[in-house]
């Protein structure tokens, strides 16, 4: 069964489309990751997987069923400046959120939960700052926090939005090797980022989106100079990676 | 004669409870930024109060009903892109009070009760709103308790609790509900218009000694009935009013905690100079 397949499908608000045309198969396992410029329609594409977006044309299935019905199912690490950073609250509390809807919302957390926080917490390498409150933590680690939050929700498919925008080359490397490690234990991921380097260094699949979807396929078929000046509509200086 | 007889007393008692109350909701207030949301409230509360009182039905349900519309409505404003929440905010704040000004001066010889409205008079507390008070309070900790997680974590990190499957919509309504029966059931002790002091004032100074939530809300509840208890002492000693007594207290507390705050960060600033 496919993670996620679109066909034909437009999203938007309001009846007003954001994104058109996109036509994507993912399987268990596999990186996609949606390139655009700012406006393009990428964080709609995410919030529509998620069900937070309507589908407006076209059929839409997130792990075998519509959007909304698959709504809570699919992990999502929002990006980290749409977060209250001075909120009272740690570490190790903001990644037990990952598993409230395991615990359920009123039952208090068994060991097998705080052992899923632990773990999550060690695989992004921040075990030692459970205990901080998560304000006080740099924008890399605090989108490394948001990574173990999702990641001890244990979803089949993780969608992340932007997750190297502010974030330092430590983190970084963090960041891509644990996502590495997701896929390879069968996690279908998506994630969007303006930043070509990481998205040949990661994709086995690439979305070029700008208003509706101008590519998919692996890194080599999409990234092309021809294919992304006409999705960036010629504006786009590109640089020999 | 019974201990509750005492007027001193039923106030004493009134303000440990509303002071439980207002210290509760507040550190919801003060996480969500609802503190001016918490002032137009109030102001639209105070029609309401009026208009209760003028039909001869029980004040609380005429607030509860005023204040619900108007969180109704800047919920329904502020659901809709493009809209500017303060602004809207703003207006129905004066709108409102403006609303039971007018109410007031169509009845003759009113003038008394409207300051009762507007700041409470404690003394005059009856067993009645002794009792509404203790539900309210019972009613309010267990909707906090029940919604504690998905109320943090709307709190915290907005789409990720839509994309988690939280009813988002849902619990704001029932926050801001919530809110209003606080400030309604805070009337006779501190008034419409000085509740939002007790209600942020405990809550934003116990923010600023602690980064822990639960602590952070057993110092506001305690902030806030301290505050109350100090302001009905200073207003038996000096024969001041009480509302406006409790209001300057719990002004204090912050402004202190703030100062304190500043001061307890002064070395290490020294040290990085």
């Amino acid at each position: 069964m496919a993670a996620l397949r679109y066909a034909g499908v437009s999203v938007g608000y309001d009846r007003t489309p954001v994104l058109t045309h996109v036509d994507l198969e993912l399987r268990a396992g596999q990186r996609l990751i949606l390139v655009g410029p700012n406006g393009a329609g990428k964080s709609t594409l995410i919030k529509s997987v998620l069900g937070l977006v309507p589908v407006l044309a076209g059929e839409a299935t997130v792990l075998g069923e519509s959007p909304a019905a698959a709504r809570g199912r699919a992990g999502y690490v929002p990006q980290i400046d749409t977060l209250d950073a001075d909120f009272p609250v740690s570490v190790r509390q903001v990644v037990m959120m990952g598993r409230y809807r395991r615990i359920g919302w009123w039952r208090p957390a068994r060991p097998a939960d705080r052992r899923a926080v632990a773990e999550a917490l060690e695989l992004v390498g921040l075990a030692d700052r459970a205990g901080h409150r998560f304000g006080t933590l740099s924008g890399g680690q605090r989108q490394r926090v948001l990574l173990a939050r999702a990641i001890a929700a244990e979803p089949r498919l993780l969608l992340l939005d932007e997750p190297f925008n502010g974030v330092d080359a430590v983190s970084q490397e963090a960041i891509v090797r644990v996502l590495r490690e997701l896929s390879a234990a069968g996690t279908a991921l998506v994630l969007s980022t303006h930043d070509l380097t990481v998205a040949r260094e990661l994709a086995d699949l690439v979305c070029l989106v700008n208003g509706r979807q101008w590519a998919v396929g692996t890194p080599g078929e999409t990234l092309t100079a021809g294919k992304l000046r006409s999705a960036y509509g010629g504006g786009l200086v590109l640089v020999a990676p | 004669m019974n201990w509750w007889d005492d007027a001193l007393h039923r106030a004493t008692a009134e303000v440990v409870l509303a002071g439980a109350l207002a210290g509760l909701v507040g550190v919801q207030v003060v996480l969500r930024r609802l503190s001016f949301f918490t002032m137009a409230l109030t102001h639209a509360t105070f029609p309401g109060v009026v208009a209760a009182s003028i039909i001869g039905v029980n004040i609380l349900l005429g607030g509860v009903v005023a204040g619900g519309i108007v969180a109704l409505g800047v919920a329904a404003l502020t659901r809709r892109r493009g809209q500017d929440a303060s602004a809207a905010t703003g207006v129905l704040l004066s709108a409102g009070f403006a609303l039971g000004a007018t109410l007031v001066a169509t009845q003759s010889g009113f003038s008394r009760d409207l300051s009762s409205f507007l700041v409470g008079s404690i003394l005059t507390v009856g067993p009645q709103d002794l009792v509404t008070t203790a539900v309210a309070l019972v009613v309010v900790a267990l909707v906090l308790l029940a919604g504690a997680r998905p109320l943090q974590l709307i709190a915290f990190d907005r789409a990720g609790a839509e994309a988690a499957g939280v009813p988002v919509a849902r619990w704001d309504i029932v926050l801001l509900l919530t809110l209003e029966v606080v400030v309604v059931t805070m009337v006779p002790a501190v008034g419409t218009i000085l509740a939002v002091s007790l209600i942020v004032a405990p809550a934003a100074a116990a923010r600023l000694w602690t980064d822990r939530l639960w602590p952070m809300t057993a110092l506001s509840v305690a902030l806030a009935v301290g505050s109350g208890l100090a302001g009905l002492w200073v207003s038996s000693r000096w024969n001041v009013a009480a509302g406006a007594s409790i209001s300057l207290v719990a002004t204090a507390l912050l402004a202190c905690s703030w100062l304190a705050a500043r001061i307890r960060l002064l070395p290490a600033r020294l040290a990085a100079a």
